[in-house]
C-alpha cells in the first residue's frame, strides 16, 4: 500500500486538508454536472470521456483535487473541478465508486495475452487492482492512447505511470490501448 | 516540412488489377501489398434502427419537410459526400472512419462499413474532398489524401498519401482528445482548410507565440500535397466547422466559447473571414465579452479583431456547418448556411442539439438565425436523445445531420405535400 500513501501524501499537498466524510447521496446530486458525459452510473456517454462508474473512489478524488488545483489540465475538467468543493469531490467520487462495474474479455482472447507491464495495477480485464490505479476497462482505445501519450510528453506526471510511458513507442501505446478498449465492460448502479 | 507520397502510377486499371496497400506505418505502401484487414459492418436493421427510429417522432423541422433515418452510424461526426453520392465518408472521434453506401439512391443507406480498415486511424474526425475525387482525412495529428476513394472504398486497402507525416500537424504535447477533431475543406483556391482547436480552455500566455506560428487556434492551410502551409485564421478557440461561401469564396466557421464564465457568456460564434490572417479575438475576447485571464496582456500590435457575424446562444456547441448549394429546399436556404449545435455540457439548463439556418444578405454577411430543426434535447429531463454535429448534402439537395451521441445520420427531406385534390 505504498501507492496509497503516496497518493494521500499528494493530497495534503494539494491542500485537501483532511479527509472529509463522503456521503455517496450527496454525490449523486453534484453527479447532474458529469452526467451529460460521464452517464449518472459513470458508463462515458461521449468518447472523450472515461468511464468512471466503479471506479477506485481515492483515484476518483485524487485526480479530480488534480485537476482543481492544476496539478492535471482538462480543457473541461479543469473548469468543473474548480467550482468544486473538497467536500462535493469527496461526496462525487464516492458516488461514481459506489457503482459495481464488471468487465468481460472478448471472444477467444486470453488473459495470458494481457499486456504484461499494465496487469499488477490495471488487471488483465482492465479492473483496477490498487487504490491510485484507474480500471481501464472498456475504455475508448483513444482515451487510453491519449493518456498514455500525455504521461510520455510529460503533460500528466504520476510516479509509475510517467517511467513506464516513457519508453512506449506509438505502437506499443495503441495495443495496450487496444487490448483494454476491446474488454466490455458493464456498470451495475447502486440504489 | 512535409511530402507526398502517393502511391507511384496512379492510373485506375493498375489499381484495380492491384489494390494497394495502406498501412499505418505507410512503410509497405510502394510495395503494392495487400493486407490482411477486413470489414467491420453496422447492422443497419434490427434493434438499433427501430430505436433511432423511435426518435424520429421528437424532430420537429419546418412545414414541408420530412426527417427520417438515413443510417445507423456509430459516433458519426463530420461527413464529406463523394462526387458521385454513391458514398458519405463519415469520420469519428475514435479509430474509424465509416463508408456510408446508397448504391440505389434511395436516400437510405444500404451498407455502412468502415472506411480503409488497414489503416490505424487515431481520431479521423474530418473527411473532406476535392472537386477532382480526392478524399482527405484530417486526424488529430496525420493528414492522410486516398485518390478516387469513391472508387476504392469497397476494398480493404485503398490508394493513399500522406500530406500531413504523423506528428507534424501539431508539436505531440499539444494533442489532446477534445479540442483535436480536426474538419477540413478543399477551398476555392484548390488549397487545403484545416481547423487546429487550441488544447486548453484557454490557453496559457506562455503558449501564445507558438500557437500562433504553428496555427493552433487557428485554421491553417496548405497544397495539396502538404507544401506551403500557413496560417490563414488567427484568434479562435476551438473550431469544429468551416465552409466557403460558393458566391464569393468567403471562409465561414463557428466556434466554441469559453467555459467557466457562467451559462449566457460568451455567446457561440459564426464568423465570416473575407482575407488571410484575420484575427478573431481569442483568448483576448470571444465575440464582444473579454476573457479574464487576458485582461491584462498585451494585444497584437495593429490588429483589429474580427467580430463574429452570429452570436450563437451561449454554450448550444456550435459544430459543422455547409453552404446550402442544392436547389431542393424552397427558396429561403438557397445560398445559406446550414449549421449544426452539439448541445451544452455544463449548462444549468441545457441548450441546442439543433440545426440552425442563417441566412445571408446580398453582401455576402449574415442576415438572420432561426432554429431549423430541433427535438433532439428533451427539455423535460435535460437528457439528450440525439446530438447533430455535422450537416451536409446529397445530390438531389437533401441534407444529412451526422449524429454522434445516438449512432446515426438523420436525412431532412424538403417533400411539399402533393396539392388536395
Amino acid at each position: 500500500m505504498k501507492l496509497a500513501a503516496v497518493l494521500l501524501g499528494g493530497l495534503m499537498l494539494a491542500g485537501a486538508g483532511p479527509a472529509v466524510a463522503d456521503d455517496p447521496a450527496a454525490g449523486r446530486k453534484v453527479a447532474n454536472m458529469c452526467r451529460t458525459c460521464h452517464g449518472l452510473d459513470g458508463l462515458a456517454q461521449i468518447p472523450i470521456a472515461p468511464h468512471i462508474g466503479g471506479e477506485p473512489e481515492e483515484y476518483l478524488e485524487a485526480q479530480l483535487m488534480a485537476f482543481k488545483t492544476g496539478a492535471r489540465e482538462h480543457e473541461m475538467m479543469s473548469v468543473v473541478a474548480a467550482g468544486l468543493s473538497a467536500q462535493q469531490i469527496s461526496d462525487v467520487a464516492a458516488w461514481y465508486a459506489s457503482h459495481e462495474s464488471r468487465a468481460t474479455l472478448p471472444e477467444g482472447v486470453s488473459v495470458e495475452d494481457a499486456p504484461a507491464a499494465c496487469v499488477s495495477c490495471h488487471g488483465a480485464t482492465g479492473i483496477s487492482e490498487l487504490l491510485d490505479a484507474p480500471n481501464l476497462a472498456g475504455e475508448v482505445n483513444i482515451y487510453i492512447d491519449t493518456q498514455l501519450k500525455a504521461f510520455r510528453t510529460g503533460r500528466r506526471t504520476h510516479e509509475i505511470m510517467s517511467d513506464i510511458a516513457a519508453d512506449m513507442t506509438d505502437e506499443e501505446i495503441r495495443a495496450v490501448a487496444d487490448w483494454y478498449g476491446a474488454v466490455q465492460l458493464e456498470i451495475e448502479m447502486s440504489e | 516540412m512535409t511530402k507526398t507520397t502517393l502511391l507511384p502510377g496512379l492510373v485506375l486499371g493498375t489499381i484495380l488489377a492491384v489494390p494497394a496497400v495502406a498501412q499505418d506505418n505507410m512503410d509497405k505502401l510502394s510495395n503494392m501489398q495487400r493486407t490482411d484487414a477486413t470489414f467491420t459492418n453496422i447492422d443497419q436493421s434490427g434493434d438499433r434502427a427501430d430505436a433511432l427510429t423511435g426518435i424520429l417522432e421528437h424532430i420537429n423541422v419546418p412545414d414541408g419537410f420530412e426527417v427520417s433515418l438515413y443510417a445507423v452510424v456509430p459516433d458519426a461526426r463530420s461527413m464529406a459526400v463523394a462526387p458521385q453520392g454513391t458514398v458519405t465518408f463519415v469520420g469519428t472521434r475514435k479509430d474509424k472512419v465509416w463508408s456510408v453506401v446508397d448504391r440505389d439512391r434511395d436516400r437510405v443507406a444500404d451498407e455502412v462499413f468502415d472506411f480503409a480498415p488497414s489503416i490505424t486511424f487515431d481520431v479521423p474526425n474530418g473527411p473532406c474532398f476535392s472537386p477532382d475525387g480526392f478524399l482527405y482525412i484530417a486526424e488529430r495529428n496525420r493528414v492522410l489524401t486516398f485518390p478516387a476513394a469513391e472508387f476504392f472504398f469497397e476494398g480493404p486497402d485503398p490508394a493513399v498519401g500522406t500530406v500531413v507525416a504523423k506528428g507534424e500537424l501539431v508539436p505531440a504535447e499539444e494533442e489532446s482528445f477534445n479540442h483535436t477533431a480536426r474538419v477540413c475543406r478543399v477551398g476555392p483556391d484548390g488549397k487545403l482548410y484545416i481547423s487546429l482547436g487550441q488544447p486548453h480552455n484557454v490557453q496559457p500566455q506562455d503558449k501564445l507565440e507558438m500557437y500562433d506560428q504553428i496555427g493552433i487556434g487557428g485554421i491553417i492551410r496548405m497544397n495539396t500535397d502538404g507544401s506551403g502551409r500557413e496560417v490563414y485564421t488567427r484568434g479562435i478557440r476551438n473550431s469544429v466547422g468551416h465552409d466557403f461561401n460558393p458566391a464569393n469564396g468567403d471562409l465561414w466557421f463557428t466556434d466554441n466559447q469559453v467555459d467557466g464564465m457562467g451559462d449566457d457568456i460568451p455567446p457561440g460564434e459564426l464568423n465570416r473571414q473575407t482575407e488571410a490572417g484575420q484575427h478573431f479575438g481569442f483568448p483576448w475576447t470571444n465575440a464582444r465579452v473579454e476573457i479574464p485571464d487576458y485582461k491584462d496582456v498585451e494585444r497584437p500590435e495593429g490588429v483589429a479583431f474580427v467580430e463574429p457575424q452570429v452570436e450563437m446562444q451561449a454554450h448550444a456547441a456550435d459544430l459543422g456547418m455547409s453552404f446550402y448549394q442544392g436547389s431542393s429546399f424552397p427558396e429561403k436556404y438557397q445560398g445559406g448556411i446550414f449549421s449544426a449545435q452539439h448541445g451544452s455540457w455544463n449548462r444549468t439548463t441545457p441548450v441546442g442539439a439543433r440545426v440552425m439556418f442563417t441566412a445571408l444578405d446580398e453582401e455576402g454577411n449574415a442576415a438572420g438565425t432561426e432554429v431549423f430543426a430541433d427535438g433532439w434535447l428533451d427539455e423535460s429531463t435535460g437528457e439528450y436523445r440525439g446530438r447533430p454535429m455535422d450537416v451536409a448534402f446529397l445530390k438531389d439537395g437533401s441534407m444529412l445531420v451526422s449524429d454522434d451521441f445516438a449512432g446515426a445520420i438523420w436525412r431532412i427531406a424538403y417533400n411539399p405535400a402533393p396539392a388536395s385534390e
